[in-house]
């Protein structure tokens, strides 16, 4: 089935909103992109080209997620940092009426408070975003980082 | 510079030179990494069948594990013998065969040389001398052990075999968790920016877990009111620390000492990440045990892995996670293990804290903090294992024991 146009403007303010809000340091509004019963997954391609089914962060439901939230607000040790997403190539490879499954690219500049700067992640988004009129919502994120390895730790979600 | 002179309060101090002094760090890979240790290389269950192989380092040096065509394992230096290129560049793969990309140079999966292209010239010019022997130039080989499906390799001719290098109380918790098959759930690879003596010390220090591990605190999943212990082995070398979740005692002082790490406020919206299961009769619910010098087997709750730190200069090092299960784990016990993966790893609620507390110590100890020490008195000077009370600094203490016998300081 073909995208309207204004379905797939949906699609791309979803993913321009998931951007925002983490970049932008609204992280508490971030689980409200998800459908109730979502998949947010971040794992590396070693482990996705493998089969391999471990995930540096996995949330089954909006639950799961604002506790990534809470974790890193109020819970966990780490040096304060922001990133800047950039997210090119979206692609919709398949949509049946009201799942649309899609690809993007991201790029993840960490920036750390004393200003050192780095490329922090690169990968692919593997999504499926449910339509429905009031807007579009991720039912599953399946973030791929390209790279094995994570520099330090991972705590603001990709 | 000056030679390290260790303090005379013995292993209740650390000099923070050893973690920042190139000199020390390259000798480290002398008298450590190449020296009387054993080193974890991968998993027997990561080598499934005959031509299949790993790649690794001991300290520094590049290292493959292959399994032979008769079902034994092999552990060789990742190093050509003619001009020194990586053999082997992939993280794993499978060849009956390990060849060069550089010259072609080729060896059977035993680390023999077996070929190399135009040794005889080409139009009867060039080629290898007469006395060229492919017997001299095979790769470099380790003595290799496995225990419990743990594959180990040592540079050492000296060092004891791999069992009583580990010793009794530790093969018994290995016999503990690799009582039967296990599953490879997936890797973490972790860069840190710190010395690997801070990862190694960190991994065997209970007094700091449940204070910058807020989430355990929080969670009332390890607190040192609960029932737990100490368990040295080797002098110290290697040791455990455990707790038991079923046995917390509420109040006293944690509520008394003023900690950040009780977040009162916070309850899990998604509480399915603690849905979990006690598998193991002996009640201990969180273990990590760490074997002398880069090896960390961890049990916290489900999760179970194998971490190996692999040195990468005296600022850095690089932190490997295996995680894995059972062969014959339900789907739902390993949706469990999974779904729990939350709280390990560079991304885990518990072990985030660890990734930038070991570069907070390398950031503080830089210019004057070369002429201090670090100081462990937590727990008296003793360096034995100790049951009940796990606010003692003993296993560090044990850590530096093996340290200073191996480095002559």
């Amino acid at each position: 089935m073909n995208l309207t146009e204004s379905q797939r403007r949906q699609i791309e303010d979803l993913q321009a909103r998931y951007i925002r809000l983490i970049d932008d340091d609204r992280i508490e509004e971030w689980p409200e992109l998800f459908t109730d019963y979502c998949l947010y997954r971040i794992t590396t391609r070693e482990n996705f080209s493998k089969g391999l089914a471990l995930g540096l962060m996995e949330c089954q439901g909006q639950g799961m997620l604002a506790d990534r939230v809470t974790g890193l607000r109020k819970i966990n040790v780490y040096e304060p940092h922001r990133y800047s997403h950039q997210i090119s190539g979206l692609v919709v490879e398949s949509f049946d009426g009201e799942t649309a499954v899609c690809r993007s690219n991201y790029l993840v500049i960490r920036t750390m408070a004393d200003g050192d700067m780095s490329i922090f992640s690169a990968g692919v988004y593997l999504d499926k975003i449910a339509l429905d009129p009031d807007g579009a919502r991720f039912e599953e994120r399946i973030v791929v980082a390209d790279s094995r390895r994570i520099d330090t730790l991972l705590v603001i979600p990709l | 510079m000056t030679p390290l002179i260790w303090p005379s309060e013995g292993v209740t101090r650390a000099p923070y030179r050893v973690l920042a002094d190139p000199e020390i760090y390259a000798e480290e890979q002398q008298k450590i990494f190449r020296g009387p240790t054993w080193h974890y290389l991968c998993l027997d269950a990561e080598l499934p069948e005959p031509g299949t192989f790993r790649t690794t380092h001991i300290g520094e040096t590049p290292v493959i594990a292959t399994r032979d065509k008769d079902g034994s394992i092999h552990g060789l230096v990742n190093r050509c013998s003619h001009k020194g290129a990586l053999v082997c560049v992939e993280s794993s793969g499978k060849s009956n065969q390990l060849t060069c990309l550089y010259h072609a140079w080729s060896y059977d999966l035993q680390g023999n040389l077996c070929g190399v292209p135009f040794h005889r010239g080409v139009n009867g010019q060039g080629g290898m001398p007469e006395t060229f022997k492919f017997s001299d130039h095979g790769l470099e080989r380790l003595r290799v052990e496995t225990y419990c499906g743990l594959v180990f390799g040592t540079f050492s001719k000296e060092v004891e075999a791999l069992e009583p290098y580990l010793g009794p109380l530790m093969t018994a918790h290995l016999r503990r968790v690799f009582h039967k098959p296990v599953e490879v759930l997936g890797y973490y690879h972790q860069s840190l920016q710190n010395n690997w003596k801070l990862y190694m010390e960190n991994s065997r220090d209970p007094y700091h877990a449940t204070i910058l591990h807020a989430f355990y605190a929080t969670f009332k999943l390890n607190r040192l009111t609960m029932d737990g212990g100490i368990t040295l082995e080797h002098d110290g070398w290697h040791s455990m620390n455990f707790s038991m979740g079923a046995t917390l005692k509420e109040g006293g002082e944690y509520d008394s000492a003023g900690l950040r790490n009780v977040v009162e406020d916070v309850g899990l919206a998604g509480p399915e990440l603690l849905k979990r299961t006690q598998e193991f009769e002996d009640g201990i619910t969180v273990a990590i045990q760490s074997m002398f010098p880069t090896c960390v087997n961890q049990q916290i709750y489900n999760t179970l892995a194998i971490r190996q730190l692999t040195p990468q200069g005296p600022k850095r090092c690089e932190l490997h996670w295996t995680v894995f299960g059972y062969k014959d784990d339900t789907p739902e016990l390993r949706q469990m293990r999974l779904t729990q993966a939350n709280l390990i790893g560079p991304a885990g609620y518990v072990s985030i804290d660890d990734g930038v507390i070991g570069e907070y110590v390398q950031r503080g100890i830089g210019g004057t903090g070369m002429d201090d020490s670090a100081v462990m008195e937590m727990g008296g000077s003793a360096v034995e294992s100790c049951r009940g009370s796990r606010a003692t600094e003993a296993t560090l203490r044990g850590f530096w024991t093996g340290y200073r016998a191996l480095m002559g300081l």
